[in-house]
């Protein structure tokens, strides 16, 4: 199995009371409480702690793109991975880069070319839709969404791999000349990732598409079954899906044992889905952003998520983090593995309200007592 | 929505999908005399209400469902208002509407001022209800932002009303057919109206092209469009009657219905034999 170190970059100087006086951390919480001071610190640790990821020997780094929340400082994710090429020597995967969110899909194909030339191929290139909050962030019409994200994809992936120039005439983009210099390293082109919280069209697009497919925040009975319709949608589309296709992202944190573990966790947890992630549903879910098919189905589903009164060691127990000793943490990865045949982990060990020492012990503690053991298994019967 | 507890014994209408261009829309039609085209609000979903069973009682009132709303076919070709009302005028084409007059409420009252700003001879009358369109330098609440029991809460002006209509939002997700409506509704609402935000900045210069008298009717107590809004429409359109619905919101067809269809009578009635 792959492993890979996920860093949200949140922005931990928010008085817990703000949280409890808004019903968004998304969108309108006032940037008066950024403390720029603060904020330069912070990347200074943050950075710090993902070149941790590369040194104690992780396969790779995860950064991800967020707007106007303190639940993630990295609106322009291709920065931070500039910033890291330097400093590591594995895979920096950009889960991903929000393509509707760019009014020209070209500076993506552009951004990500040079990052995989500089750092000799070792960029993986995740695309997303952005959630839904960041198409109030942009004025943006949730309702094309999808249409741009797909129509930002084929462009800049024949960008990637058809000889220019050649004119793209699409519905949302039209450029008479596509012939972006540099090219990427890699060929045909850098791999690409899909991280969704399981809509049915996106675990069929990246199926089709043989991308590696990277499930977030979500109990263990929805992971398993978009999990297994992944592998079915694969076996539709004539092939047997990977183990290395199939990536998983949840919360990590490991101490000496159970007790401590959960002594320092769930407090940083309830940060992260009660804190940071809270927002109003209408702003996670808006018009358009899924089909109303899809949006009934959802928006049911996810009623508890970000409301602010989330149980978190409930949450801890249905899968949505592992936390624990060594061998507690080591146990349920290797029975998740095994049950849900990922070959990809991308654990968020830093979350919430984690700092500095108790983020790079869990690190440590984990990449000795339990990375080795998941790096021999193959997870049987898929 | 039905909110109004008005004594009306309300004939059902005649439902029938009409085939435009291949595509099908949802169309209510009731009364006799004069055909009046009613241009629904966004977050309308579908209901035969009071006021239009008043105003049938004088007129042919035609309320269909447009385009992606309600139980309308989805029309790919739609992406702006200017969209919608070249929409309308193929549906009445479809319906052999030569000249109408058109009531088109908030959204509804948009779409009516871009047809009487892109063929002013085929309206006859226009009446303008809490119409969108304009912006007005005064704040406004982001309705894309808000659930259906918050946006219904600033909808109603009269208490009891704002109550019940809170109760049938609070409602919604619990009937699936209406929910999926309500989801279509609001889908289709964002692809016109997300940016710029209920308003075309451009179509103030336009409605001096307006040739049919107007009709500006606005609640006193809007708190989605606030009544300075109503100035705003007032420069533009000149000769535009105004009348302020003084017990009502954003609505005043649903708060007001038995005043609503007076004054939308007296107006399309004046200096024409009914």
């Amino acid at each position: 199995m792959k492993i890979f170190g996920f860093h949200l970059m949140p922005y931990d100087g928010v008085p817990p009371e703000h949280f409890a006086g808004t019903d968004s951390s998304w969108v309108t919480l006032s940037n008066a409480l950024f403390d720029p001071h603060r904020g330069s610190q912070l990347y200074q640790r943050y950075l710090a702690e993902l070149v941790t990821y590369d040194q104690v020997g992780f396969d790779g780094v995860c950064v991800n793109e967020h707007h106007q929340t303190p639940y993630g400082l990295m609106p322009a994710p291709n920065v931070i991975a500039a910033v890291l090429v330097p400093q590591t020597s594995g895979t920096i995967a950009i889960l991903g880069n929000a393509l509707p969110l760019r009014d020209h899909p070209l500076r993506v194909a552009e951004e990500v070319a040079m990052l995989d030339l500089i750092s000799g191929g070792r960029i993986v290139s995740g695309f997303v839709r952005g959630i839904g909050a960041e198409y109030h962030t942009f004025g943006l019409d949730p309702s094309t969404s999808r249409e741009r994200f797909y129509e930002a994809h084929d462009l800049i992936v024949a960008a990637w791999t058809k000889p220019g120039p050649f004119e793209w005439y699409g519905k949302h983009y039209k450029f008479r000349y596509v012939n972006p210099w540099p090219r990427p390293l890699q060929q045909p082109h850098p791999p690409i990732w899909s991280p969704s919280q399981g809509s049915g069209e996106t675990v069929d697009w990246a199926a089709r598409n043989r991308y590696t497919y990277l499930q977030t925040y979500s109990d263990i009975s929805t992971v398993r079954r978009v999990f297994d319709e992944f592998r079915a949608a694969a076996a539709g589309y004539g092939y047997t899906a990977a183990p290395e296709q199939i990536g998983w992202s949840v919360p990590v944190f490991v101490a000496d044992t159970d007790e401590r573990a959960e002594a320092i966790a769930l407090p940083a947890l309830s940060t992260l889905f009660n804190g940071l992630i809270r927002m109003p549903r209408d702003l996670f879910f808006p018009a358009g952003y899924l089909t109303p098919a899809s949006a009934a189905r959802v928006m049911a589903g996810k009623r508890a998520l970000g409301s602010g009164d989330t149980d978190v060691r409930d949450l801890a127990g249905r899968g949505y983090a592992v936390i624990g000793s060594p061998d507690t943490v080591r146990q349920r990865l290797e029975e998740y593995q095994r049950e849900l045949g990922f070959g990809c982990l991308c654990g968020v060990f830093q979350f919430g309200s984690l700092s500095h020492e108790d983020f790079t012990d869990s690190v440590h503690l984990f990449a000795q007592k339990v990375m080795p053991a998941l790096r021999g298994g193959a997870p049987d019967g898929h | 929505m039905t909110t109004s507890s008005v004594p009306v014994s309300l004939a059902e209408p005649a439902e029938r999908m009409i085939d435009v261009r291949g595509r099908r829309v949802r169309l209510a039609q009731a009364g006799r005399g004069e055909p009046l085209v009613y241009l629904h609000g966004s977050g309308d979903l579908g209901d035969w209400t009071p006021a239009l069973e008043l105003l049938a009682r004088d007129f042919t009132v035609y309320r269909p469902d447009h385009p992606g709303f309600g139980r309308s076919d989805d029309d790919p070709s739609v992406d702006s208002v200017l969209d919608m009302a070249f929409s309308y005028l193929d549906l009445f084409d479809r319906l052999g509407l030569d000249r109408v007059s058109l009531a088109g409420i908030s959204l509804g009252g948009w779409i009516a001022a871009q047809l009487a700003v892109l063929e002013p001879a085929r309206v006859a009358k226009l009446v303008l209800v809490g119409p969108a369109g304009l912006r007005a330098d005064v704040p406004v609440p982001d309705v894309f932002t808000l659930d259906p029991v918050r946006q219904a809460e600033l909808l109603y002006y009269q208490p009891k009303i704002r109550a019940v209509a809170m109760a049938l939002a609070a409602a919604i997700p619990d009937d699936a057919e209406l929910f999926q409506r309500y989801l279509r509704n609001r889908m289709a609402s964002a692809h016109l109206a997300w940016n710029p935000y209920f308003h075309d900045p451009k179509l103030a210069a336009r409605l001096h092209r307006v040739s049919a008298p107007v009709l500006v009717i606005w609640g006193a107590h809007d708190r989605l469009l606030p009544v300075a809004h109503a100035d705003r429409w007032a420069r533009a359109l000149p000769g535009a009657r105004l009348e302020i619905f003084t017990e009502s919101g954003h609505l005043p067809p649903a708060e007001e219905p038995q005043a609503f269809a007076s004054v939308v009578r007296g107006f399309l009635t004046e200096g024409a034999a009914l």
